[in-house]
């Protein structure tokens, strides 16, 4: 099976359901695929290549497609059954690298006090502490936790500096979804997705989505912050050489603080998740 | 590989990081606080971030994405993610042979760079990059010296065999100024100017603007010639 073939056994977001109208088509692009989403909500919104439909679910306030008939699954994401929690789709960003390379620096923490600095983090406090990753077997999921940071604005809703608390999953190739402290509800963790839209192997769309309490900023606050985040990520992700991701050891160097990146790259390699990856050098 | 000259030393001032291509070799070139000037693969080795988004701190180049820490001999000996963790040396990007001389920074991506000789008494102009190829830009630049007798005399000598550095006669039929080709990409050509100390400020003025004249020829010629194309 080429990384191609492997690709397209998974569900994308393709849309945000906020942003369709009735009568309008939205064309867009899909593992090198062209494509058009029409309609405005769960019921009436379809999906087709080349004349085509292709499946078609709403989830997580996105529109869902696939190429395959038997998909993996769409995962879950449990907290979005929560109540009191609010959801916030973030709009989307377009960004010149492999969507590999994308999830992997939402998986990254040793970035944020030189890439987000006085936001997610700080110098001098750039320690990475010793955390743990598995391999969730029952999931086939990369699952990160135990991950300590300190961060001088963790979100829209902190006070001040905290220690945050991180847990990573990694859902399918093309996903990620964090676990953060919530400072306004200490005994509950805050919900960010990112969810990627394989343009192709060097472009992609990216779509934050987050579950969060915190009932006193306003939706465009949430999403400004968010969008600011992912815009400064931008800047790294467009300058990464090569643009797709090389997935076996060699090329480049980790440290004991990629250890999720580590997992990322045997998870991805071992399930022949080759889109984007560079094989061999 | 040849040595090529690929900027201005005055284009680079100490704490200062650029980028600069030859053929498809991306690279960084950096001045330390002391002005130890080096040119590596613009790629970290450790995510493969572009070296040249990254900033000097002393004499040491921090990549933007994580801060590690490069001295000037290219050894990684700072990872802010483990601050007492003493890096293995093999943590090092490629690194490229450079000099500076005559005002310009020559380098070489296989072996050691060699400068040109160049005319005496020259000093660094600017640096401009034309959207053509290195072969319109040198007649576009010939065709411009033979018309314009306020500041050359028309004479363009070829300084090395490959015709890759052109020298401008002054009105007088002395030294006028010297360009130096660089060629990053198939499509893009940069040039390097210097020009005769002897020339007055108005003098070096008209010399610039006659420069970003020569490159608006260049690319003109080269879009036209990029249109018939698709018809052969
Ligand atoms: S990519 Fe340069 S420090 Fe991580
Ligand atoms: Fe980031």
């Amino acid at each position: 099976m080429t990384g191609l073939e492997h690709a397209q056994k998974y569900w994308y977001p393709v849309a945000m359901l906020g942003e369709l109208n009735d009568g309008q088509t939205k064309n867009t692009q899909l593992l090198g695929t062209e494509i058009s989403v029409c309609g405005s909500n769960e019921e009436s919104v379809t999906v087709s290549s080349a004349g085509q439909l292709l499946a078609v679910q709403c989830q997580y306030d996105h529109v869902w497609t696939t190429f395959s008939d038997d998909p993996y699954p769409l995962f879950a994401i449990p907290e979005a059954e929560e109540p009191g929690r609010r959801f916030v789709p973030c709009g989307v960003v377009r960004v010149s690298c492999s969507p590999l390379r994308a999830v992997e620096n939402f998986l990254d923490i040793a970035h944020f006090p030189f890439v987000h600095t006085g936001v997610l983090g700080a110098e001098p406090h750039t320690e990475v502490y010793k955390y743990d990753v598995q391999i969730d077997e029952k999931h086939d999921e990369v699952f990160a936790t135990n991950i300590r940071f300190f961060q001088p604005q963790a979100s829209k809703s902190a006070e001040g500096s905290i220690e945050t608390e991180y847990i990573y999953r990694v859902p399918a190739p093309m996903a990620a979804i964090l676990y953060k402290t919530c400072p306004p509800k200490p005994e509950a963790m805050d919900v960010i997705t990112l969810f990627v839209q394989p343009i192709d192997e060097e472009t992609c769309d990216v779509w934050p989505w987050m579950a969060l309490y915190d009932d006193t900023s306003t939706m465009a606050d949430l999403i400004q912050f968010q969008q600011l985040i992912f815009v400064q990520d931008r800047s790294i992700l467009e300058n990464q050489l090569p643009r797709k991701l090389p997935i076996d050891p060699g090329h480049e160097i980790p440290t004991k603080a990629d250890l999720t990146s580590i997992a990322y790259r045997r998870w991805l390699k071992k399930r022949g998740a080759y889109y984007g990856a560079l094989e061999k050098i | 590989m040849t040595t090529e000259p690929i900027g201005l030393a005055q284009d680079l001032a100490p704490k200062g990081v650029m980028r600069a291509q030859i053929g498809h070799a991306d690279m960084a070139i950096w001045r330390s606080t002391s002005g130890v000037i080096s040119a590596w693969e613009n790629r970290c080795p450790h995510r493969g971030m572009r070296l040249s988004h990254g900033f000097v701190r002393g004499e040491s180049l921090a990549c933007a994405y994580h801060g590690w820490h490069y001295d000037c001999d290219a050894k990684c000996h700072y990872i802010p993610a483990h601050p007492e963790l003493e890096p293995p040396s093999t943590i090092r990007p490629a690194i490229y042979s450079v000099v500076e001389k005559a005002g310009i920074i020559w380098v070489n991506t296989a072996g050691t760079a060699t400068p040109a000789e160049l005319p005496d008494r020259l000093l660094g102009l600017r640096t401009i990059t034309m959207q053509c190829d290195l072969s319109t830009a040198a007649h576009a630049i010939a065709s411009a010296a033979q018309t314009n007798a306020a500041l050359f005399n028309g004479s363009v000598n070829d300084i090395n065999s490959d015709q890759t550095i052109l020298s401008l006669a002054n009105p007088n039929g002395t030294d006028g100024i010297c360009i130096l080709f660089q060629q990053p990409l198939a499509q893009s050509t940069v040039i390097h100017v210097l020009a005769h100390d002897s020339y007055s400020q108005n003098e070096l003025i008209a010399i610039s603007r006659w420069c970003e004249s020569v490159r608006r020829e260049a690319e003109r010629i080269m879009q036209s010639s990029n249109k018939v194309e698709p018809a052969k």
